[in-house]
């Protein structure tokens, strides 16, 4: 059939329902379509909200998109076309191929005495058609099927991709300063301070330079700064300057927080507090090994604690017998009857708090401040004086680098058991260090049990 | 001439031809089919089923002559298509052409598998080329002009088969079937009574006018490109496997050599009938699977598996019509 035929009621039945067929047809791919699409742009959506703008989420998310559109395209179903439209109309009408023919003879190779009967029999036939009745749409199930593996998608996404994503990195203060020192240095009148700041830049990465210096050069530049930014009268400028004040008082306190972490390194490893603790038989297991503990031990140890153990190493080693379960590590006063080991451990911590000493005589317990200065100013803050804080406690901790210089062969643990200072060995603590230093330990890294309410 | 008044004469003729012939309804559909088609028709049944009585009063109805030739082994082609006799003339003697009995509208070649290949031949040609050569002279046969062949398919000792490329010549293929219960006893009560039913002619005497007209009208019927489509792939799948080269299916490992383009013409030739019969003007797929079976069963040469397994032709082509989709 053609269109340029003038069309009677059964070409307009049939044209009416292929247009009908392809409506549908477009609410299919649509309903087939529109999940994956809108789950793909949530996807999208989901890692710029929450992680940042990571390329590959993009990447994965477009991808995502870029196949499901390809295959919905490749196995779209054949958009109906007229002929499908007569077939339907014959089936339901069960006229015998009329509208088929009808849409699909060439008319000017038919008899036209034939081809106006077959338009009259077949508008007989359309009569008992009413397209609304009886080409309703429906929802195809693959649509649901997409709709719910779609939701299905991102809703697993939502959860996988922020376990996925790497934290948020801190930028370090020397790399801000160096951003903002090219940000000043497009523009001409404070190019000359951009410079300045990109040389500090530059000397906050030498080693050799000491700290004091880096700070008095960080204040001396951040004075500069404010009184530009008070000179300034353009806001653009101004908030530039004040960028770059930012940046420098990031790098004072970056010097200030290694300066604090210095001192805390001097004052030597471990963890020593003055609080009152509870449960202390087990805490003191390792300071009671009186010549048993030898390095290969305090070596167990360590990584039993970076693994969540109990820090009281493996309670099977015959070196070790007086050692405690894990589950009893919060109940060190109460004695077990069953384990000799435990009543030996109990006796020792008594020991321990009576005053007895074991192994070098100079072991003073946990109770003891570290070596250098007194406890109670070395963890004041600026401004506290010895009133500013009473009954406080400290903690003293032995970081990664002093293990690492000390674990060569022979702990400090190792060292005291020898003759020196016995001390708790704890390789990592979550004794929080400045924001802004690099690598700064994050609350989660693994402490023993017995430290944590200590340590909060 | 009118589709209306097609249908009208095609009604009357098989009411004419129902009159005597009992319970044979489709099949005399199908010859009239075959004969407004301008084909010719094998009818295959054991004796005594009414297909000589089919075919005189088919005759009688159209109004046309028709004859009869008895095949026998020792019939030559002469006494089918006729001969030169030496005749005098006003004292002169001259060689005069004899038709023979090929020479009508409707001729019924009964047994036509007792005849020698040579006889067969002989009538096969009149039936594609509508004319006989004689003596080197060519004499054109009557129009219309229909074969009404007979075979027995019991009686094969002393017979020669027609052979395939003959086979192929024939429109239809019509198996004459013995008739149930209630259509003998209202055989026998048509003709063993007093009354017997008398043939009225439908067309006047020889009007080869009206008939031309409507084999003119049928082939104007018209049929939609899918239906065509689906006749090609009917004939199509026929095919053997060796030829089309495709996958192994159930009933293709019985096929030796599948429909010419013959077959394809006869379907929808007779689907064109079938249609106008039923009062349309255009084919319906109804149309093409109604003359499937007539229009492919002869041109299908079914092979030695077949012939072993006691698989007929008509069960491939069951075969066929399930598995080839309409569209």
């Amino acid at each position: 059939m053609h269109p340029e035929v003038a069309r009677e009621p059964a070409d307009n039945l049939i044209y009416n329902l292929a247009a009908k067929l392809r409506r549908q047809a477009l609410w299919d791919a649509l309903a087939l379509l529109a999940p994956p699409l809108l789950a793909a742009i949530y996807v999208i959506a989901l890692p710029l909200g929450a992680v940042g703008p990571g390329a590959a989420f993009l990447l994965f998310a477009a991808a995502l998109a870029l196949l499901g559109a390809l295959l919905a395209v490749r196995r779209r179903p054949a958009p109906p076309n007229v002929a499908t439209a007569a077939r339907l109309l014959d089936a339901r009408t069960a006229a015998q191929d009329h509208f088929l023919t009808l849409a699909t003879v060439e008319p000017a190779a038919c008899p036209a005495a034939f081809l106006s009967r077959l338009r009259r029999d077949a508008g007989g036939f359309g009569r008992r058609i009413e397209l609304k009745r009886d080409f309703p749409y429906r929802l195809k199930s693959s649509a649901y099927w997409s709709f719910g593996l779609s939701l299905l998608g991102a809703l697993l996404l939502t959860f996988l991709l922020p376990l996925a994503a790497p934290g948020a990195r801190p930028v370090a203060p020397a790399e801000r300063l160096r951003a903002v020192a090219q940000e000043l240095g497009r523009k001409p009148e404070l190019r000359q301070l951009g410079a300045k700041l990109l040389a500090l830049a530059a000397r906050l990465d030498e080693p050799k330079m000491p700290r004091e210096e880096k700070t008095a050069q960080a204040e001396e530049l951040k004075k500069e700064v404010q009184e530009q930014q008070k000179k300034e009268e353009q806001k653009e400028n101004r908030e530039l300057l004040g960028e770059a004040a930012s940046a420098l008082e990031g790098v004072e306190q970056q010097q200030a927080g290694g300066q604090e972490q210095k001192d805390q390194q001097k004052g030597g490893g471990g963890i020593d507090s003055n609080l009152k603790q509870e449960g202390k038989g087990q805490s003191e297991q390792s300071q009671s090994g009186s010549g048993e503990s030898k390095g290969d031990s305090t070596a167990q140890l360590g990584t039993d604690m970076q693994q969540g153990k109990n820090s009281q190493g493996n309670p099977k080693e015959p070196g070790q017998e007086k050692n405690q379960r894990p589950g009893d590590s919060m109940q060190g006063s109460k004695p077990d009857p069953n384990r000799p080991g435990k009543e030996k451990n109990n006796e020792q911590t008594a020991k321990n708090q009576g005053g007895g000493k074991e192994g070098s005589g100079k072991e003073k317990g946990s109770e003891e401040p570290p070596q250098g200065a007194p406890p109670a100013e070395r963890f004041y803050k600026t401004g506290e004086g010895q009133e500013g804080i009473k009954n406080a406690g400290y903690v003293t901790v032995q970081l990664p680098e002093e293990l690492a210089a000390d674990g060569k062969g022979e702990t400090r643990a190792a060292k005291d058991g020898k003759g020196g200072r016995a001390r708790n060995q704890v390789p990592l603590s979550n004794v929080p260090l400045p924001p802004h230093v690099p690598n700064a330990a994050s609350e989660k890294q693994p402490v023993p049990i017995e430290y944590r309410g200590m340590i909060r | 001439m009118e589709p209306e008044q097609f249908r009208e004469v095609f009604q009357r003729l098989e009411q004419e031809v129902q009159k005597v012939i009992v319970g044979h309804d489709d099949l005399i559909r199908k010859v009239l089919i075959a004969f407004f088609a301008g084909g010719h028709v094998l009818l295959e049944g054991v004796p005594g089923l009414g297909k000589t009585l089919l075919v005189k009063s088919l005759s009688r109805a159209l109004g046309m002559s028709f004859k009869r030739i008895q095949f026998t082994p020792d019939l030559m082609p002469s006494d089918i298509v006729g001969t030169e006799v030496l005749t005098e003339v006003n004292g002169r003697r001259e060689f005069q052409f004899k038709q023979g009995p090929i020479f009508a509208h409707v001729v019924l070649a009964d047994e036509i598998n007792r005849a020698t290949p040579k006889t067969q031949s002989a009538v096969l040609e009149a039936m594609e080329e509508r004319q006989v050569t004689v003596f080197g002279e060519s004499h054109i046969l009557t129009s219309p002009f229909i074969v009404l062949a007979t075979q027995n398919p019991i009686e094969l000792e002393g017979t020669y088969p027609l052979p395939e490329a003959q086979l192929d010549r024939f429109f239809f293929k019509l198996l004459v079937t013995p008739p149930g219960p209630a259509e003998l006893r209202e055989i026998l009560k048509r003709t063993t009574g007093t009354e017997s039913g008398e043939v009225a002619k439908v067309l006047p005497e020889d009007d080869a006018g009206t008939v031309n007209e409507m084999k003119q009208l049928l082939r104007q019927v018209m049929i939609a490109p899918p239906i065509e489509d689906y006749v090609v792939r009917l004939a199509h799948a026929t095919q053997a496997e060796a030829q089309n080269g495709g996958p192994q299916s159930s009933f293709k490992q019985y096929i030796r050599f599948g429909s010419s383009p013959r077959g394809a013409q006869s379907m929808i030739l007779g689907a064109k009938g079938n249609a106008l019969a039923e009062g349309r003007v255009h084919v319906s797929y109804e149309d093409v699977e109604k003359i499937v079976f007539p229009a492919l069963r002869h041109r299908i040469i079914l092979n030695f598996q077949a012939e072993a397994e006691n698989i007929s032709a008509d069960q491939v082509l069951a075969e066929v019509l399930k598995r080839v989709p309409r569209n």
